[in-house]
């Protein structure tokens, strides 16, 4: 099977001004700008194949939009080779575009003041769709995104999840084998999440789509993703399964327990549990934290044996987020 | 062919936004003609004192004022783009156009066409008619292909200046007041080069060249011969300095930062 993407020493240094204080100093900077140049992507490589579904996560300012800018072909790299879809993107940027589909959760594609129905007619001038084509594929598209209701009203009167599935929609008029997603689920409720997320996986499967998302969310991770590929400071430092990124970096469970009376931790500790279980007071919130390990029924044995030792007020479970994880091979060094 | 395709598509697309937004459309038009004959005031004013300057009559200047505004109203119909920097670079709207598969340029100008500023070629065409008949030229039957050849040159040479600065915008994003400066010095194209002294002569000639969008053309047809080799030079002029602008374009979009987010 053919590589959809293939980088090899990638890399974009930005020029980052520095302005000198005071008045003297502004003067100062009139003559002799201070300046450094500061890598956003550093000597990255990676190859993703077609049909494959690969996460793209870091913190922020780890270099992911960069990445994906440049393997869209908005940005130049400073060095480095880019193969998109046997293209190189920037160069025949026109010809490039056509197969590819991009989302930026934070930036529409859409026009702003005309009906959604008419960006997607303009959409499918721009990318050469024939009729049959279109109707063939964007019926089912609207259909499964369930946006038909929402085709006669202009763009800004919609609301975020709408306008999120709207821009998928909008992606895939030409069907492009290959869809970039910046933060497509950002500040959407869980129902559209699910949504988006099955919808994904569906055209993934009927089309061998490949797709590079970049997310904060975990849930979209696990739902879509085999693959991920971490970034920091513009250097890969994790590229392989999701399962065992987990398995090193966020195994452990947290659990949170208000009771209605107040309980000593020396009580908590005296339960009757298989397996160590670390508690924690939380001063702040008078509740108790225990961390254990996220094997096997080990929640629910906690939990049912809590619940029937003490009267309980509230309890919560706490899943590690990609933030934990990678701030958790951040702090201790190599993956 | 695709892009003449695109072209329309916009403009029916354009067209049915503005009919949505009918008063909007009305007050736009209104202040464009409003605009237009306030100009025209201002020319009828001074030269109905002096009625001549530098050996060109009220008519011959009121001529080329008339001229000027055919190219003009092309030129601002489809290069909309005094707030390029702004709209495009800063705010990082240029990721979109360029994951598109159309000319960044090209995207640029429908997206940003006001095809209102086209009532100025009416006015335009009165004021030409108004002082042709004053000074009862004859047309001959190349003139009006003549007139068009000269007009899109215009049109061009014109936007090719406002190209060269928004691309300015990719390798710097600092705000600069040029635009509207430039939109100042463009007027100087509308009155008489000879005028002015030689070193803005010469700028307006070849290194800014407004003057390709009045004067030199006008001359043409109000039959200043001394005047023909510029004349004919308008569509090449306005050619050249459009492909260099472009190919300047071109240069700046792998400089093209964008906005982070």
């Amino acid at each position: 099977m053919s590589n959809a993407i293939e980088v090899k020493g990638l890399r974009k240094e930005f020029k980052s001004y520095s302005s000198r204080s005071g008045l003297k100093g502004a003067f100062r900077d009139l003559l002799t700008r201070n300046y450094k140049i500061v890598p956003a992507v550093n000597d990255i490589s990676f190859t993703v194949k077609q049909g494959e579904m690969v996460a793209y996560i870091g913190e922020n300012g780890a270099g992911k939009s960069t990445t994906i800018k440049m393997l869209t072909g908005i940005l130049t790299p400073t060095s480095g080779e880019i193969v998109v879809n046997g293209m190189n993107p920037h160069r025949e940027r026109e010809k490039f575009t056509r197969t590819i589909g991009v989302v930026f959760g934070q930036r529409s594609q859409l026009w702003w003041d005309i009906a959604v129905q008419e960006s997607f007619r303009l959409l499918k001038k721009v990318y050469k769709v024939s009729d049959e084509q279109y109707n063939e594929h964007m019926n089912h598209v609207i259909k499964t995104l369930d946006i038909e209701p929402l085709l006669d009203k202009p763009v800004r009167k919609l609301s975020l999840g709408q306008r999120m599935r709207c821009e998928l929609a909008a992606a895939l008029i030409h069907n492009p084998p290959l869809l970039f997603l910046d933060e497509p689920t950002i500040g959407l409720d869980v129902l559209v999440k699910l949504k988006i997320r099955e919808f994904l996986k569906e055209i993934n499967e009927k089309y061998n789509t490949t797709i590079l998302l970049t997310t904060h969310d975990l849930g979209d991770i696990e739902a879509l993703c085999e693959r991920v590929v971490m970034l920091d400071s513009g250097e890969i430092i994790y590229d392989g399964e999701l399962q065992s990124l987990k398995e090193n970096w966020g195994e452990d469970k947290e659990v949170h327990f208000q009771f209605v009376k107040p309980v000593q931790q020396a009580e908590l500790e005296a339960l009757p549990l298989s397996f160590p279980v670390i508690w924690e007071y939380d001063e702040k919130n008078h509740t108790y934290l225990a961390v254990i390990k996220d094997e096997g029924d080990h929640i629910s044995q906690l939990i049912s044996i809590v619940v029937t030792s003490f009267p309980i007020k509230d309890v919560k479970i706490h899943e590690t987020s990609i933030e934990e994880i990678v701030r958790n091979i951040y702090e201790t060094g190599t993956v | 062919m695709f892009y003449i395709g695109i072209f329309f598509q916009y403009v029916s697309q354009y067209m049915k936004t503005r009919l949505e937004y009918r008063s909007d459309f009305i007050v736009e038009i209104l202040s464009d003609l409003f605009n237009q004959t306030v100009n025209l005031v201002f020319i009828l004013v001074v030269f109905g004192h002096t009625q001549f300057l530098n050996g060109w009559n009220r008519d011959e200047i009121i001529f080329i004022y008339g001229f000027f505004l055919i190219p003009y109203a092309l030129f601002s119909a489809f290069f909309n783009i005094w707030d390029f920097n702004d709209r495009y670079i800063v705010k990082g709207e240029m990721d979109r156009i360029l994951t598109r598969p159309i000319h960044s340029l090209f995207q640029v100008v429908i997206e940003r066409m006001e095809l209102e500023s086209l009532f100025g070629l009416v006015t335009g065409f009165i004021i030409i008619f108004y002082a042709g008949a004053n000074l009862g030229l004859e047309l001959a039957w190349y003139d009006p292909i003549l007139f068009v050849l000269f007009a899109i040159g215009g049109a061009l040479a014109y936007a090719s200046v406002f190209i060269v600065i928004a691309s300015v915008g990719f390798w710097s994003d600092s705000k600069t007041s040029i635009m509207p400066m430039m939109y100042n010095i463009g007027n100087y194209g509308r009155y008489p080069v000879d005028i002015y002294n030689k070193v803005i002569r010469f700028m307006l000639t070849w290194v800014l060249p407004f003057a390709f969008v009045g004067v030199y053309p006008a001359s043409y047809f109000l039959g200043k011969e001394e005047w023909y080799i510029f004349s004919f030079l308008t569509p090449v002029v306005g050619l050249v300095f459009f492909t260099v602008s472009v190919m300047i374009w071109n240069q700046g979009i792998k400089k093209y930062r964008g906005a982070g987010n």
